[in-house]
């Protein structure tokens, strides 16, 4: 029980007064900026970076880990509130958690998604404590064809976003598709689709698509059929915090939410889209209230919510252990590393172990903070929707248009800001879905990558892609979700 | 425990809200987080802060893809004519634009200089049969398409090191099984996991993982033997390849003079300063400064050299 | 940049509201006509490569294959009468005809950043746009919406600048 020891070391560092001040000021700022669209934690962290030149190392790094667990919720808030995810992560809590807010039980899924984040971030810095080397170890088992089977496998969440038609939700998912091969083909350098515009080049902006997509195109859309009063009165009604039922449909959510997003954090090219994508459709097939779905359901919260939160954690594992950074937010920390002539693996374990096990402490510290921070601001938060209709909605415009212009400062996403928008209220007004839109612009470039590089190594043998027993056997989960309605309606029929 | 410390955080939280006018520098960094382009751009700014040349903010970008042609491109976009905007880049920079036709000319920047040159290695997975670099030409020799080689993207100096070293082994170019990653880390672990025969990269990405033991470097492509790697030149090899991969800093496109002119001296005085030097140690970055005009004047040699390599090896035509 | 096809979207109003009589023909048109653009794109890619066997084009190709046989699906569906239910959200009624003066307001009103941020600066641009907004959902105060929308977007620029994010200047036309 050495790493307890240590841990125990840590937390008299983290829990100096001092500190607490860092990790308070961290979360602070963190939940501040995850509130504009599209501005997440790798950004605010990395216009802290100034900060490690006036700070010692371990308070840098504390309050570090507030803004990492503070952006995410911040996006959250949005998300469920004004039905604005700002990144991918928080775009399926979008999903259920806006409709549970329009209902009146936006309270609930606030703290449905608080509690879930703490409880994931919990559990994960529990892992991280005591099973980091070896969950490290993941990162190097994961071949092309098993990030192409995960894949797939995240694909099947289409099947429950589709919508009332089969054929418009394909053409959603198909439009994503066309969407992700804009830009250079990163395997041979090849221009697609850009049409000689050089804005076109890196592709389009994946914020810009949510954000447009979700807030511009709602905007548009209830701009042209508002009816005054229709909605004012629902917000504040029902109860201000989680029913008993609640915390019964939640608490299994938040722990299968953690146990994808967890290792998926810790994979080179995992991130949060994809456990938050499983824990969707896991939730929705598990649910025995799966009726619920599409009209705000809790656990369509609670579990994406907790799998985004603890993917935030997951990837700090391989960053501390090996000094490998898989995600943007994770190359931000290691370059913080770097700059105090730190290098992350597993020889600062033992060369500076105060700073190690402080940042792990304050990870719980951080999440205890955020639970105290947030719980008693759900209400205040909910509040936001007292807000009288067309200054709420003029707001929600301003806040997507800092948000796009802040990340990238070029005309161009704005233009695409208001063409996706456009897109998105015909899409509203023709019932088409919007999440297959997304799904196939985050999913389709990763498949594309994964599978060209899996085919190029085994020199354009299929078999590759089902090569590994981890591949099989998520390709096989993939068929069976999609095949088994079919088989089982099949039997019904002839029984 | 000091009540004047424990104040800082609010005193910082309040200078932020703010806005405490602070001058900042927009830096792309055109690789994905993680590689050496993104390292060198982050410790380049910080230690010119360190230092007290340049006292005002950083606002760090990553676009990654295609030997930094996307975030070139978009730099070019975004901030023509803008005070503050600098760009890292590099030797891939000058293929991947012959590559990718890209409609973007390093001569479109301000030349500010270059920084560092660093040499590639070679690497295999710990247990890899291939001991030396010989054997594991004789193996590319065998079967090329067998031997999937990862790097840095297409047409960048990992892909012409790999070619330069099979044309000195007698290797058809054309047959190679060259895969791009996404990022070092990318490179690294589909090493480990056999995904890779073998890769290319900077030494900064792959030694440590060296030092964990669990890949093994071959050889490196600088003229003399680097110091803590414990490996041949490609020369002492028998393989006449000497490939330096430096990297540089460019202005905006059409940046002001006067902001030009600071910025050139601003990398002068990094190139000499204490904290340049302890920070080109840690990274084991060869230092190779060329400052300003002479500095274009480079690139534009370098344009001419290695475009005519690309096109020796077969990558252009 | 996927609704350049001609696709006539001011007809969208009429979508909502009449209803078994309309047919929008013209949505399965657009969709034929963005993979079209797709599969003329595709066109210049190589479709296969020595080792990969799946070239740049591939992909290309299948998203734009695949939206011109889904385009005609929706063709053959409208021809047959499908219905299109708007969607309801919170404040809008899915059976509501549209106002087309509203939607156009709210269409300026997002249309107008790419016009004056790079000269107004963010400010101005957000009070414009706010107002603009507010005035769509039928309000009608007008100078407490420009005072609300010049505090929210000058707040915001302070804020976000101090935070480190390049907002541009505060009103660039003046150099400040």
């Amino acid at each position: 029980m050495q790493s307890f020891e240590l841990l125990l070391q840590g937390f008299s560092v983290a829990l100096q007064p001092t500190n607490l001040m860092w990790a308070l000021l961290g979360s602070i700022l963190g939940t501040a900026i995850g509130v504009l669209p599209g501005i997440g934690p790798a950004l605010t962290i990395a216009l802290l970076l100034p900060v490690t030149i006036s700070v010692a190392p371990t308070s840098a790094f504390i309050m570090f880990a507030g803004v990492l667990y503070g952006a995410m919720y911040g996006g959250s808030t949005t998300s469920i509130l004004i039905n604005t995810p700002g990144e991918s992560g928080s775009m399926m809590t979008a999903l259920e958690g806006n409709k549970m807010a329009r209902t009146g039980r936006g309270a609930a899924a606030l703290a449905t998604a608080a509690i879930g984040s703490f409880v994931a971030g919990t559990i994960a810095t529990l892992l991280l404590t005591f099973a980091a080397p070896v969950i490290a170890e993941i990162a190097f088992y994961f071949k092309p064809a098993d990030y192409f089977a995960l894949i797939i496998l995240a694909f099947t969440s289409v099947a429950v976003v589709m919508g009332s038609s089969r054929v418009r939700g394909f053409i959603s998912l198909f439009i994503g598709l066309a969407l992700g091969v804009v830009g250079i083909d990163k395997m041979t350098g090849a221009a697609r689709l850009t049409f000689g515009v050089p804005g076109l080049f890196d592709g389009i902006e994946l914020t810009v698509v949510l954000v447009s997509l979700f807030a511009v195109g709602e905007i548009l859309y209830v701009a042209s059929r508002y009816r005054p009063g229709a909605g004012d009165t629902t917000a504040l009604k029902g109860q201000t915090w989680m029913t008993k039922e609640d915390w019964k449909r939640s608490w299994k959510p938040w722990l299968r939410g953690t146990a994808l997003g967890f290792p998926m954090g810790a994979l080179p090219a995992g991130g949060s889209e994809i456990p938050t994508m499983l824990s969707y459709t896991l939730e929705r097939k598990l649910s025995k209230h799966s009726e619920e779905f599409g009209h705000g359901a809790i656990e369509g919260v609670a579990g994406p919510e907790a799998a985004n939160n603890a993917a935030a954690a997951g990837m700090l594992v391989p960053l501390l252990t090996l000094g490998l950074p898989t995600s943007a937010t994770a190359a931000v920390l290691l370059a913080a590393f770097q700059n105090y002539g730190l290098q992350p693996g597993p020889f600062l374990f033992t060369s500076n172990p105060e700073l190690i096990w402080g940042l792990i402490a304050s990870l719980y510290i951080g999440n205890v903070m955020l639970l105290v921070l947030n719980l008693p601001l759900v209400g205040i938060w909910v509040k936001l929707l007292l807000i009288p209709r067309p200054q709420l909605y003029a707001g929600i415009l301003v806040f997507a248009m800092i948000g796009i212009w802040g990340l990238s400062g070029q005309v161009i996403d704005l233009i695409v800001m208001v063409t996706v928008g456009i897109v998105g209220y015909v899409m509203r007004v023709y019932d088409f879905p919007i999440a297959p839109v997304l799904i196939g612009l985050i999913l389709g470039p990763m498949a594309e990558v994964q599978l060209r590089t899996a085919l190029a190594a085994a020199q354009g043998n299929p078999v590759v892609l089902v090569s590994t027993p981890l591949s099989a056997i998520m390709l096989v989960i993939a068929a069976l979700f999609l095949l088994a309605p079919i088989v089982l309606n099949r039997l019904k029929a002839n029984a | 425990m000091n009540f004047k410390k424990a104040l800082l955080p609010l005193a910082m939280f309040a200078a932020l809200a703010t806005g405490a006018a602070q001058a900042q520098v927009s830096v792309m960094l055109p690789a994905n987080p993680g590689g050496g382009w993104d390292g060198t751009g982050r410790q380049a700014m910080q230690a010119m802060i360190d230092a007290g040349i340049y006292s005002g903010g950083v606002n760090f970008t990553n676009t990654g893809g295609a030997g930094g042609t996307i975030g070139l491109a978009e730099f070019k976009n975004s901030q023509s004519g803008k005070a503050d905007a600098l760009a890292i880049f590099g030797a891939i920079t000058v293929g991947a634009i012959d590559m990718n036709k890209s409609p973007i000319s390093l001569a479109d920047f301000r030349p500010v200089a270059r920084l560092t040159t660093e040499y590639d290695v070679i690497a295999v997975k710990a247990d890899s049969p291939y001991q030396t670099l010989a054997e594991f030409v004789a193996a590319l020799k065998a079967d090329p398409g067998g031997t999937a080689v990862g790097g840095g993207s297409a047409g960048g100096v990992d892909q012409i090191a790999l070619a330069l070293l099979a044309q000195a082994g007698d290797v058809p170019v054309n047959d190679l099984n060259y895969i791009p990653q996404a990022s070092g880390a990318e490179t690294v672990t589909g090493i480990i996991n056999g995904t890779l025969v073998a890769g290319f990269s900077g030494v900064s990405e792959f030694a440590q993982f060296a030092e964990q033991g669990r890949i093994r470097i071959l050889g490196v492509t600088a003229p003399e033997r680097l110091a803590g790697i414990d490996a041949p030149t490609f020369k002492e090899a028998g393989y006449d390849v000497e490939v330096g991969n430096w990297r540089g800093v460019l202005g905006s496109p059409n940046m002001p003079d006067d902001n030009y002119a600071v910025w050139v001296e601003n990398f002068k005085k990094l190139n000499e300063s204490e904290q340049w030097h302890k920070v080109l140690e840690t990274q084991g970055w060869a230092q190779n400064y060329l400052g300003g005009a002479e500095f274009g004047q480079f690139i534009a040699d370098e344009t001419v050299r290695i475009g005519a390599v690309l096109k020796d090896v077969g990558l252009v035509d | 940049m996927s609704t350049n096809p001609g696709s006539g979207l001011p007809e969208t109003g009429k979508g909502g509201g009449a209803r078994a009589v309309s047919r929008p023909w013209w949505l399965g048109l657009a969709v034929i006509a963005l993979g079209g653009v797709c599969l003329y794109g595709s066109t210049s890619l190589a479709q296969s490569a020595r080792y990969s066997s799946i070239g740049p084009g591939l992909f290309v190709t299948i998203a734009g294959g695949g939206l011109v046989i889904l385009g005609v699906m929706l063709l053959v569906q409208i021809a047959r009468g499908e219905q299109f239910e708007p969607q309801d959200a919170e404040d809008a009624a899915g059976d509501m005809k549209a106002n087309p003066v509203a939607l156009g307001t709210a269409l300026v009103a997002v249309l107008l950043p790419i016009f004056t941020i790079e000269t107004l600066g963010l400010p101005i641009t957000a009070m414009l746009s706010f107002t603009l907004v507010a005035r769509s959902f039928s309000s009608r105060k007008l100078l407490l919406d420009l005072v609300y929308g010049a505090i929210l977007g000058t707040a915001a620029w302070f804020l976000f600048s101090g935070l480190g994010l390049q907002l541009g200047a505060f009103l660039p036309i003046a150099g400040f």
